[in-house]
C-alpha cells in the first residue's frame, strides 16, 4: 500500500472505536435494508413458487362466475370440441391441525402435460403415484418436505378440515419436483376428493389449458366458442399477476421503512468519515505541505470512505440475512393475515437483495463521504488548521445548508402535487422533505443554543454553559448526530401518530359497521343452507343478515365482490360517503344500483353516478354506482350489492357468513350455547360475539404494525450509535481540553455530569426538532402514501402521549449514549494537559 | 521577586524521596529519584533542566495531577500523597493555579468566562466573581477583550488569559510550564512582568519549568533537574 494511503488507513486502525462505529452505521443501515428485501422477496417468491407449481404449464385458465366453472363444459370441450390440452382443477384451502394447506385436486390423466411431479420413493412412478390417489376418497399426494413438516408418512392417516367439516384422508405417495419448494403446503389429491372436501360438487375452480404460442391449431377459438357466457379464457401469468399485485403496496411501504433507516444510517457515516477527517486536518495540512495535491486528498477520503462502506455493507448483508428470516415471519403472517396464504419458512438468499445492499451501503457511503472529502481537499498546506476556523466554516455554510433544505421541501410539495396517484412519487416526496427540514435542523440548534447557554448559565453555572455551548461551537460534529436521532425519532412519532389514527378509524369504523349481535360463519367455505335455516330460527334471534365474499376475474384484473342481505339494522353500519342514505338504500335494494369500497373508487377513479361493468351469467352488465362506503378492507376496494342483485346475475346461492340481530331479551351466551348444539354434528362453526369479532380484527391491525415498530425501533438503535459516535468522537478531539478542566479543579463526576447534560440537552433537541418533522411525516402518512397505497382516508388524532414519548425516548436514547463518553470524559487523565504538543 | 527572607516554618511545599519511573516498552526509566526539595512560601523558583528531565513530571507531582511511585509531597502543610485522587482535584481546585507553554484556554468559552470557570468552581460568590474579572482583566490589560473567543487573540494575549485564569482564585502556589516558550521575546518580557506583578500582590509561591535564561533572571532561586535530582543551578544540592 503506497505511504500516503498507509498514513491514512493507520489513522482509522489507531482508532478502533471510530472505525468500529462507522462500520456499525453502514451495517446496520444496510442490514435493515436488506433484510425486509429478502423478507418481502422471500414472500413473494413463496407465494409465486406455489403459483408455479399449481399453474404449471398452463398458459390460460377457464374461469367462469364466482361459484366456479361447470364440470359439463371440460367434458365437452375434451370429448366434443376434441382438446386434449386441457386438465380441471379444483382448488381452495384447507386446515391440517392448525396449519392452512393448499389443496390441489386434479384428474391424473389429464395432469402429465401440465405439472410434471417426479416420484422420489424407489420402484414408484408418476402413474404408480396417480393410481394410488384413485384407490379412494381422501388419498393425496404430498412433497417430502411437507410429510416432514406435518409429521406423515406414506399409509398415514389424517384428518383434514375444510368448511366446517372433518374429512378423513391419507397420504398414499411422496412427490417432487424441481427443489420441492414450490410443493411447500400444498396437497394434490384426486379431483373428487377435492370437490367433497372443498364443497364443490360439478362444479370446478378453473380449467387450465395449454395453447402453443401460434396457435395453430386455433384452440383459443374452439374454446371461447363454447364458453357458456360467463366463461372466460384468461392468461395465466396475468392472474398470478394480479394476486400478487395486491400485496404490492405494502411491500413498497416496508421496503419505505427500510430505506428510512439506511438514510439514517447516511447521517452517520458523514458523521464517522466526516470526523476522520477533522481529526487529520494536521496530518493533511502535513501532506499539502509535501506536494500531495487537492484530487490526491479527495480521492484518498473518497476511498477510505468506499473501503469502509464495502466492508461495512458486506457485514450489513451478512447481519440483513439474519434479520431478515427473523422478519420473514412477521411479513409472511401480515400478508396472509391480509392478501392471500403464504408460507414460507426458508429466507431465499437472492443476490439480487445482497447486491441491492451492496450497492446502497457502497452509494451512501459514497455519498456520504463526499462533503468531507471535498472539507480535506480544500484544507491549505500548512501545519495547523484551528478547529475553530472548521467551525466557523461550518457556520457560516449553515444558512446555505438551510436554504437547499427548504429548496427540498418545496420540490416535494411539487412533486406531491403534480404526482397522480404514484406511490413511489410519494414516497420520494416524503424522503425529500425528511432529507430537506433534516437539513434545517442545525441553523435551528444554534438559534437555540444561542438562547439557551445564558438561561444553563443562570441555573446550572458556567458547566451547564459550557455544556451548552460545547453543542454549538462543534456543531459540524454535534448537529449530524442531532439531525440522525431526530430523523429516527421523528419516523417513530410519524409512524405513531399513523397507526394511532388508522387504528382509531379501523375501531371506530368496526364499531360503526358491526351490528349484528352474534356472528356466524367457517373457516374457508361457506355455510349449509339448510343449517342457516334453521340458525336463524333459534330462538332469540330477531333477524339476520348473510354476506357472500367473492372474487369476479376478467381481463382485467379480479374484482371483490360482496353480496349483503341486509336486516333493518344493517343498514346504518355502512358509512355511505358522498351520499345520503335516503338517495341510496331504494336504487341499491330495488334497482340493481352496487355501492363501492373508498379503496376501489380511489382506484377506479369512480364514484356516485358513475357505472362499472361487470361479467355476469347475463354477460358483461352494467352497474350503476350510487354511492362510495367507507372500508379499511386490505385487499384492492369491493363492490357491495344486495343479494337479490347478486342472485339475478351470478348463479351462487352459497352464504358466506350470517350476523344474527338479537330480541332485546336475549341473553347472548345462551344463544351462542344454543347455536353449537343445532349446528353439533353438521357443520363447525365459527361463532363469535360482536365484541369479539371486533378484538380479533384488530389484534390482526396490530399483528400487521409489529414490522412497522421494529423498523423503527431499528433506526432509533441506528442513531443511538449515531450520538454514541458523535460523543465519542467529540471527547477524542476535547481530550485535551477535558483534561485541563480537570488539571484546574473540576471532578470526574463534575465532568461526567457536563458530558451527561451536553447529551442530554443534544437529545432533547432532536426530540424538540423530530415533532414537527414528525407530524409532517405523519400527515404526508396519512394523506398520500396511505391513500395511494390502500385508497384509505382517515383523521388524523395526535394524542399528546405521542409527543411526550417522542421526547422522552429521544432523551433518553442521547443519555444511554452518552454513559459511555461520560464515563471516558470523568477518567480523562490531567496530565494530559500539561503535555506539549 | 529579588531580595526576600525565607523562614524554616514557612515552607509551601516539601518533597521528601519522591522517585517516578515510567514504562517505555520493556524498560523502566526513572525520571525523578529519591528527590527532596523544599519551597518556600512566597518565593520565585525556575526550575531548569534538559528536554525529558522530568521537569512537567515535577510539575505534575506537586500539584497532585500525577502521583509519585514513592515518597512524599507536602503542599502547604498537607500531605498531598496521602489524599484520595477526588480530594487531590478538590485540593488542587482550591491551592493551585496552572499556566501552560500552549495556554490551554477553553476555546468554546470567552475570555472573561475562562476566568470566572475557576471562581465559580471555587464558589466564589457573583459579585466577587465579576469584581475579579474587572481587576484580573484590567490588570492584564484585556479589559476591552472580555467578550472575545481565545482563537481570535493573539499567543501574548492569551498566555496573559491563562495567567489571569491561574491567580483569579488566588492560589497559595503557582505552576508554570515553559510559560514563555511560545512568545516572542518582547512578548516574554510583558509576560514575565505581568507574572512578577501578580505573584507579588498574591502572595503566591511560583514554580516555573523553563529553559528561559531570561525567565531564570526573574526568579529568587534557580534549580535544575539533572539525572532525577534536583541541584542548584550555581552547583549547590
Amino acid at each position: 500500500m503506497p505511504a500516503l494511503y498507509r498514513a491514512s488507513f493507520g489513522y482509522l486502525w489507531r482508532h478502533p472505536w471510530q472505525l468500529v462505529l462507522a462500520l456499525l452505521g453502514i451495517c446496520t443501515g444496510v442490514s435493515v435494508m436488506v433484510a425486509v428485501d429478502l423478507a418481502n422477496e422471500s414472500s413473494r417468491e413463496a407465494f409465486l413458487l406455489s403459483m408455479d407449481t399449481v399453474t404449471g404449464e398452463a398458459t390460460h385458465q377457464i374461469v367462469q362466475g364466482p361459484a366456479g366453472v361447470d364440470e359439463t363444459l371440460y367434458v365437452r370441450l375434451r370429448l366434443k370440441e376434441g382438446i386434449r390440452s386441457i386438465a380441471p382443477i379444483v382448488a381452495g384451502y384447507v386446515d391440517i391441525g392448525n396449519i392452512t394447506m393448499q389443496v390441489l385436486g386434479v384428474d391424473p390423466f389429464a395432469e402429465r402435460e401440465f405439472r410434471p411431479y417426479s416420484v422420489p420413493e424407489p420402484g414408484v412412478g408418476v402413474d404408480d403415484a396417480y393410481r394410488r390417489m384413485l384407490t379412494g376418497p381422501g388419498a393425496v399426494v404430498m412433497s417430502y418436505r411437507t410429510a416432514e413438516s406435518l409429521k406423515l408418512s406414506p399409509g398415514d392417516r389424517f384428518d383434514v378440515s375444510a368448511g366446517g367439516r372433518v374429512h378423513r384422508a391419507e397420504l398414499v405417495a411422496l412427490i417432487g419436483g424441481g427443489d420441492g419448494r414450490g410443493f411447500d403446503n400444498l396437497i394434490i389429491a384426486d379431483i373428487s376428493t377435492a370437490q367433497i372436501w372443498l364443497d364443490m360438487l360439478g362444479r370446478l375452480t378453473r380449467i387450465d389449458v395449454k395453447i402453443a404460442q401460434d396457435d395453430e391449431t386455433g384452440i383459443a377459438g374452439k374454446i371461447r366458442d363454447a364458453l357458456p357466457i360467463d366463461g372466460q379464457l384468461l392468461n395465466a401469468a396475468g392472474r398470478t399477476r394480479a394476486v400478487t399485485e395486491m400485496s404490492a403496496a405494502f411491500m413498497t411501504n416496508l421496503t419505505a421503512m427500510s430505506l428510512l433507516a439506511l438514510l439514517v444510517g447516511v447521517f452517520l457515516i458523514y458523521n464517522s468519515v466526516g470526523f476522520a477527517v477533522l481529526q487529520r486536518r494536521r496530518l493533511i495540512g502535513v501532506l499539502r505541505a509535501l506536494g500531495i495535491t487537492r484530487r490526491q486528498i479527495f480521492t484518498l477520503i473518497l476511498t477510505e470512505g468506499l473501503v469502509l462502506g464495502m466492508v461495512g455493507a458486506a457485514l450489513g448483508v451478512l447481519a440483513g440475512m439474519w434479520l431478515g428470516q427473523q422478519l420473514l415471519v412477521l411479513v409472511s403472517r401480515s400478508i396472509s393475515d391480509l392478501y392471500f396464504v403464504v408460507n414460507v419458512t426458508d429466507v431465499s438468499l437472492s443476490s439480487l437483495s445482497a447486491a441491492k445492499g451492496l450497492v446502497a451501503g457502497l452509494g451512501a457511503t459514497v455519498i456520504a463521504a463526499i462533503v468531507p472529502a471535498m472539507e480535506a481537499a480544500s484544507y491549505q498546506p500548512r501545519l495547523a488548521l484551528t478547529r475553530s476556523v472548521l467551525e466557523h466554516k461550518t457556520g457560516r455554510l449553515l444558512p446555505i445548508i438551510a436554504i437547499g433544505g427548504i429548496g427540498m421541501v418545496v420540490l416535494a410539495v411539487i412533486l406531491l402535487a403534480v404526482s397522480g396517484s404514484s406511490l413511489v412519487a410519494a414516497l420520494t416526496a416524503l424522503f425529500l422533505m425528511i432529507l430537506g427540514l433534516a437539513l434545517c435542523i442545525p441553523i435551528a440548534v444554534r438559534a437555540c443554543v444561542t438562547v439557551t447557554a445564558p438561561i444553563a448559565d443562570k441555573v446550572g453555572g458556567i458547566t451547564a454553559r459550557l455544556a451548552i455551548q460545547g453543542i454549538g461551537a462543534s456543531l459540524s460534529r454535534t448537529g449530524v448526530a442531532i439531525v440522525a436521532l431526530a430523523v429516527a425519532v421523528s419516523a417513530t412519532v410519524g409512524v405513531s401518530i399513523m397507526v394511532d389514527s388508522f387504528r382509531g378509524s379501523v375501531s371506530e369504523w368496526l364499531g360503526n359497521t358491526l351490528r349484528s349481535d352474534i356472528y356466524v360463519g367457517v373457516a374457508r367455505g361457506t355455510l349449509d343452507a339448510d343449517l342457516v335455516d334453521d340458525l336463524v330460527r333459534v330462538p332469540g334471534v330477531m333477524d339476520y343478515s348473510s354476506s357472500r365474499r367473492v372474487w369476479l376475474e376478467s381481463e382485467t384484473g379480479r374484482t371483490r365482490i360482496i353480496a349483503l342481505k341486509m336486516a333493518p339494522g344493517s343498514y346504518a353500519g355502512i358509512d355511505l360517503l358522498d351520499a345520503e342514505p335516503q338517495d341510496v338504500w331504494h336504487s341499491f335494494d330495488e334497482e340493481g344500483a352496487v355501492i363501492v369500497s373508498e379503496p376501489y373508487a380511489y382506484r377506479h377513479k369512480v364514484g356516485r353516478g358513475d357505472t362499472l361493468e361487470l361479467n355476469t351469467m347475463h354477460g358483461d352488465k352494467i352497474f350503476q354506482i350510487a354511492a362510495i362506503y367507507r372500508s379499511y378492507d386490505a385487499n384492492l376496494g369491493a363492490v357491495l350489492m344486495s343479494r337479490h342483485t347478486y342472485e339475478s346475475h351470478w348463479n351462487d346461492p352459497a352464504i358466506g357468513a350470517i350476523g344474527l340481530y338479537l330480541s332485546p331479551a336475549a341473553i347472548p351466551d345462551e344463544v351462542i350455547e344454543h347455536l353449537r348444539k343445532v349446528s353439533e354434528g353438521r357443520q363447525s362453526l365459527l361463532i363469535n360475539s360482536n365484541r369479539e369479532i371486533r378484538d380479533m380484527s384488530l389484534q390482526i391491525f396490530d399483528r400487521t404494525f409489529i414490522i412497522t415498530d421494529v423498523l423503527y425501533w431499528l433506526a432509533v438503535g441506528v442513531a443511538i450509535i449515531g450520538i454514541l459516535g458523535a460523543m465519542l468522537a467529540l471527547q477524542l478531539e476535547r481530550g485535551r481540553e477535558l483534561a485541563v478542566l480537570r488539571a484546574i479543579g473540576m471532578t470526574p463526576g463534575q465532568l461526567g455530569t457536563m458530558v451527561m447534560v451536553q447529551t442530554g440537552f443534544m437529545g432533547l433537541l432532536s426530540g424538540l426538532a423530530a415533532i414537527p418533522l414528525g407530524l409532517l411525516m405523519a400527515w404526508v402518512l396519512i394523506d398520500v402514501i396511505n391513500r395511494r397505497s390502500f385508497g384509505w382516508q382517515m383523521d388524523i388524532m395526535v394524542s399528546p402521549e405521542v409527543l411526550g414519548t417522542a421526547l422522552v425516548l429521544s432523551v433518553s436514547a442521547a443519555v444511554i449514549a452518552g454513559i459511555f463518553p461520560a464515563y471516558r470524559a470523568a477518567s480523562s487523565q490531567p496530565a494530559l494537559a500539561m503535555r506539549e504538543e | 521577586m529579588n531580595g526576600t527572607i525565607f523562614a524554616q516554618d514557612d515552607i509551601e511545599v516539601r518533597i521528601r524521596g519522591v522517585s517516578r519511573s515510567f514504562r517505555e516498552g520493556d524498560q523502566l526509566h526513572a525520571v525523578l529519584k529519591d528527590l527532596d526539595a523544599e519551597f518556600i512560601r512566597g518565593e520565585t523558583v525556575a526550575l531548569k533542566g534538559r528536554s525529558g528531565s522530568g521537569k512537567s513530571t515535577l510539575l505534575n507531582i506537586i500539584s497532585g495531577i500525577d502521583q509519585p511511585d514513592s515518597g512524599q509531597v507536602e503542599v502547604a502543610g498537607l500531605d498531598i500523597t496521602a489524599m484520595s485522587e477526588r480530594d487531590r482535584t478538590l485540593f488542587r481546585r482550591k491551592h493551585i493555579g496552572f499556566v501552560y507553554q500552549s495556554f490551554n484556554l477553553v476555546s468554546t468559552l470567552t475570555v472573561a468566562d475562562n476566568v470566572r470557570l475557576v471562581l465559580e468552581l471555587n464558589g466564589v460568590s457573583e459579585p466577587e466573581i465579576a469584581e475579579r474579572i474587572e481587576e484580573l482583566l484590567a490588570s492584564v490589560e484585556l479589559a476591552d477583550r472580555k467578550n472575545s473567543y481565545p482563537d481570535v487573540l493573539s499567543s501574548g494575549e492569551q498566555q496573559r488569559v491563562a495567567i489571569a485564569r491561574a491567580v483569579a482564585h488566588r492560589p497559595s502556589l503557582l505552576l508554570a510550564d515553559e510559560p514563555t516558550g511560545n512568545l516572542d521575546d518582547k512578548t516574554t518580557e510583558g509576560v514575565l512582568e505581568l507574572l512578577d506583578k501578580l505573584v507579588s500582590q498574591a502572595g503566591s509561591t511560583l514554580i516555573v519549568a523553563t529553559h528561559s535564561a531570561r525567565m531564570a533572571s526573574f526568579c529568587d532561586r534557580v534549580l535544575e533537574l539533572h539525572d532525577g535530582v534536583l541541584v542548584a543551578a550555581d552547583g549547590r544540592d
